[in-house]
């Protein structure tokens, strides 16, 4: 960003988006969420049950038929898609005619809060929304048709060992884009990240037929995940949709390769969002003899790291007390689920409900038009921060320990489980304290 | 057929009314003072009772009732740049502007402003801005008054006496006081001093950044949109008031620089 001064250079924001952050969260907040998830990991291990109760993708009550004929009708699925279609086709012109100033383009609010942030909410009440919206599943759809060829079988087999590791690999791009980029507000930076990735999943998808998108696309798995939460959710056994205990859709989740790097990518990349914010972090990142993008890739990287080597640290602990115990690190990853989606609430939901509407205005064609006032005062968002942390952090060690009585012999149960409270307990409070900095 | 006729007697008529109503409105110049063939003469109606007293300014009393009078509360903090800004809220009234000089009708009006109660300015609305060339034209002076006036120019009143807010003018806001938070930064060879850190400011003061650059760059305070430029050497100040809570940063633009952050609670 050198050169000569503009009138309108372009925003460089530290975040994709946004002008306005949460006020840090004030330490009696984090104590009290600090104190309240410590509680009720210990009341968890003592008076929760012994025995699985957690029937996964056999549970939940039918839907009307009714509803399942609207949701699943042809119509449903072809304004869904030509909706998604639509979007990223305004998206992508945005980004190709719009102005490059963020504050008069909406195509950056709308990858980085109306689709990344706003997948959150959709999911949790919709279920794996992605999946039917993802303009990239449609685009292979339509030329599949055109060439006349099946969609569904590629060229090759979907190696199973891949698993969700390229999905793993898509959030890291994508969260390195937003977080680390020098411009990620910048028409460039998206047009080129969207192309690449389009490119990548597009081949993909005609190498491995389009049950590529199901575990390797970005954002079907990251809508997925959340989906696990979601009261709705289809019954693989009879395809009907049900209405279901979140924590029988969160035991359903797919024990896939690459499942542990995704969960570590969301919450050690949401971690770093937080941790961006403290002013030593900034002073570093400005100062580094390496420059800033590399100082701050590095610091992504090693969030990244840290949540994963913490993880696997735990699951090594917990194979040393129980032993023989088949994939320790898979086993447990879905119980981190509820946790990073405790994060994404307390690091987004200000930003989703000011800037959402700020970006929609700016779709309809508003002059930089003002972004709403925040719907909750200071103490109002720090009382959702905590309680969304330790909400997540109360989902994950019931659904850990309900998984953990399944798989250990029931002497080893409750020890065996200590190891990974230890490890939700480290993600909680380093949660907390990220709010504070 | 018997009750179409005054039906459309009545439009007719309405038609009427409506057309020489609209000549009327259209007719005159709008002005926010006296309409043509009104006068300072106190209307009569029925809406208070006009008292014989005075409101010390040689406008007559109205009294109403105290259950559902009209209220004022007036609040003042300094510009930025020049005087201060004054915040009128009232309850049960409103602002109407297109009919003073009208007939007196309850809970409208306009405000008038005193200074040592010296009449000062008319106020058709919730803010208003006092330049400090206003205030030496008035003659100085620190006790600001505001009191709720009806159309025709009667004081409203609660109990014989008119319906008044008090508040003082503090000390001249060219003048870096109490309610100043402020913040000096300093750019040189790329580095910040004193280093990035966070500035606690409470919500309402008045913050007055100083930056100074060694080379040419442009300062933003985001959230509060605040951009100036900051010509190498000088030392720039931008000054705003703190009025949304939140954490903001504030940046220079060609360096990409985070200078300090903002966090008004």
């Amino acid at each position: 960003m050198t050169g000569a001064p503009a009138p309108d250079a372009v925003r460089v924001l530290a975040h994709g988006i946004g002008a306005r952050h949460d006020l840090p969260l004030s330490p009696f907040y984090a104590f009290a969420g600090a104190f309240a998830a410590l509680f009720v990991s210990f009341l968890a291990l003592g008076l929760l049950w012994s025995h699985s109760r957690f029937t996964g993708e056999r549970a939940g009550r039918p839907l009307p038929a009714a509803v399942q004929r609207l949701a699943d009708a042809r119509a449903t699925r072809l304004t869904a898609r030509a909706l998604g279609l639509a979007a990223a086709l305004s998206v992508v012109l945005w980004l190709l005619l719009g102005p490059a100033d963020p504050d008069r383009n909406p195509a950056p609010g709308a990858v980085y809060v109306l689709l990344w942030v706003g997948l959150v909410p959709a999911s949790l009440l919709l279920g794996p929304v992605w999946r039917l919206l993802n303009p990239l599943r449609t685009l292979h759809l339509l030329v599949c048709r055109a060439l006349r060829r099946d969609r569904e079988t590629g060229r090759r087999p979907l190696p199973a060992r891949l698993g969700m590791w390229p999905a793993a690999a898509g959030l890291l791009a994508f969260t390195w884009l937003e977080l680390v980029a020098p411009d990620p507000a910048s028409p460039t930076a998206l047009l080129v990240f969207l192309g690449v990735y389009t490119a990548v999943h597009l081949t993909g998808a005609v190498v491995y037929g389009a049950h590529w998108f199901d575990h390797a696309d970005a954002y079907e798995v990251y809508s997925g995940l959340l989906a696990r939460l979601s009261p709705f959710g289809r019954r693989p056994a009879d395809g009907r949709l049900v209405v279901r205990s979140p924590f029988n859709g969160l035991d359903a989740t797919p024990r896939l390769p690459g499942l542990v790097a995704t969960v570590c990518v969301m919450l050690g990349s949401t971690a770093y969002d937080g941790f961006s914010d403290a002013p030593r972090w900034i002073t570093t990142v400005q100062t580094s003899a390496l420059g800033r993008t590399t100082t701050a890739t590095l610091g992504l990287l090693a969030a990244v790291a840290l949540v994963a080597t913490l993880y696997a640290l735990c699951a090594g602990a917990t194979r040393l007390v129980c032993g023989g115990l088949p994939h320790p690190l898979t086993a447990f990853a879905h119980s981190l689920v509820p946790i990073a989606l405790g994060y994404l609430v307390a690091h987004y939901f200000t930003l989703f409900a000011t800037e959402g509407p700020h970006t929609l205005a700016l779709a309809l064609g508003a002059d930089r038009p003002a972004a709403p006032e925040p719907p909750l005062g200071p103490g109002g968002v720090a009382t959702l921060q905590v309680l969304a942390i330790v909400t997540g952090h109360v989902l994950g060690v019931i659904a850990a320990h309900d998984r953990s009585v399944r798989l250990m012999p029931p002497r080893r149960a409750v020890i065996g489980q200590l190891p990974l409270l230890a490890l939700m307990i480290a993600y909680t409070v380093g949660g907390l304290a990220l709010l504070i900095a | 057929m018997n009750r179409a006729r005054p039906a459309r007697t009545a439009l007719a008529l309405l038609t009427a009314a409506v057309l020489a109503l609209g000549a009327g409105a259209c007719g005159g110049r709008a002005t926010t003072h006296h309409k043509p063939g009104t006068s300072h003469a106190e209307d009569t109606g029925s809406n208070g009772r006009l008292l014989k007293a005075d409101d010390g300014d040689g406008h007559r009393l109205r009294q109403v009732d105290a259950d559902g009078a009209p209220e004022v509360d007036l609040a003042v903090r300094p510009d930025s740049e020049d005087g201060w800004n004054v915040h009128l809220t009232v309850r049960n009234f409103r602002f109407t502007p297109d009919s003073v000089g009208g007939g007196a009708l309850a809970g409208r009006g306009h405000a008038r402003l005193f200074l040592d109660g010296h009449p000062l300015a008319r106020v058709y609305g919730a803010w208003f801005h006092l330049p400090e060339s206003l205030l030496r034209t008035a003659g100085g002076g620190i006790r600001l008054t505001a009191g709720l006036y009806a159309d025709d120019h009667t004081a409203w009143a609660v109990g014989s006496s008119p319906i008044r807010a008090a508040a003082t003018l503090g000390k001249a806001s060219a003048s870096p006081d109490d309610e100043t938070t402020m913040v000096d930064l300093a750019i040189k060879d790329g580095k910040v001093t004193p280093a990035p850190g966070r500035t606690e400011i409470a919500k309402g003061r008045t913050v007055r950044l100083r930056v100074r650059s060694d080379r040419d760059d442009v300062l933003h305070v985001h959230g509060y949109d605040k951009e100036a430029k900051l010509p190498a050497g000088r030392t720039v100040t931008v000054t705003f008031t703190a009025d949304r809570t939140g954490l903001f940063e504030v940046e220079t633009h060609e360096s990409d620089l985070l200078l300090t952050q903002l966090v008004v609670r």
